[in-house]
């Protein structure tokens, strides 16, 4: 029974996939969008977040949208090229979608007033100052806090490229490495277009 | 005191090779055969993996019936059928 919860937990897709999935990453991506937008939290990549230039709501959405849609594209191709499975575009577009729940985790500890002072600081500050600052110890806790949201985001991205399109070995690792940091790398170029 | 349920063996338990038939016997009157036969195919998969394809054929090949019925995702039903394809095919090469 605790063995099942916990496969569940590290792989929800053997029983969420297709079009249950993208609802619910449907619904995650536009709550996400909607506390990004209040917190100022911007997704400057897949792997990467924090503040930006520009304050405009459809910013937010398109970030969102970049950090969902070149992964899971990524993905695609490459169960494409590797899969002996006919591999459905709703399976990958869902299963990713749902993977990205997680981060909501990390976009909440934004909204903390800890997080949020500290992305409002001056950053003209010496060091010493800076770290004189009453928010700094519970921000950086904060922030650490983070962290398991974002690698539970890793190993959801894993298993849902390994059920989506049934990739095994070397190839399933070859293409979650190109699907993740090669992503996060093609969303930084595109994202950063949108802070001018 | 139920039945024991005995399960075909499918490996030798010494050193692991695919076992083969050489004795069939009549129930009804001890008529014994002899000889050197192989398993059939579905004879050489695994209870779940012939669970899986009574499911399948029960279901008339409809995987989106069948994940309902197993309680899990469609691409999972897909894997497990695909990845049993390929094990099918490895053995009839």
């Amino acid at each position: 029974m605790g063995n099942k919860m916990i496969d569940k937990a590290v792989n929800p897709f053997i029983q969420i996939a297709g079009a249950r999935a993208l609802a619910w990453g449907a619904l995650g991506l536009l709550v996400s969008t909607v506390i990004c937008y209040y917190a100022g939290y911007h997704y400057h990549g897949l792997l990467h977040f924090g503040p930006a230039s520009n304050p405009a709501w459809w910013c937010y959405a398109a970030e969102h949208l970049i950090v969902w849609l070149i992964p899971a594209l990524l993905f695609y191709l490459g169960g494409k090229v590797f899969s002996h499975s006919r591999i459905r575009a709703i399976d990958v577009l869902g299963t990713v979608l749902f993977a990205e729940l997680p981060l909501l985790g990390m976009t909440l500890i934004y909204l903390t007033p800890p997080m949020q002072m500290m992305a409002n600081m001056d950053m003209s500050m010496s060091p010493q100052e800076l770290l004189a600052q009453s928010f700094i110890l519970p921000a950086v806790i904060l922030s650490l806090l983070g962290i398991p949201f974002l690698l539970l985001t890793l190993v959801w991205l894993f298993n849902a490229l390994k059920v989506s399109c049934n990739l095994k070995g070397w190839h399933l690792w070859a293409v979650v490495l190109v699907g993740i940091l090669g992503g996060d790398v093609l969303c930084r170029m595109l994202i950063s277009h949108l802070y001018g | 005191m139920g039945e024991i349920k005995k399960r075909l063996p499918l490996q030798c338990p010494a050193c692991d090779a695919p076992l083969r038939v050489g004795r069939l016997f009549c129930e009804e009157c001890r008529t014994e055969v002899c000889g050197d036969f192989e398993l059939p195919v579905l004879a050489r998969l695994s209870d779940k993996e012939q669970q899986f394809i009574l499911a399948f054929v029960k279901s008339s090949g409809s995987l989106k019936d069948m994940a309902k019925s197993m309680g899990v995702s469609y691409p999972t039903v897909r894997n497990i059928l695909d990845d049993l394809i390929d094990k099918l095919s490895k053995m009839n090469e």
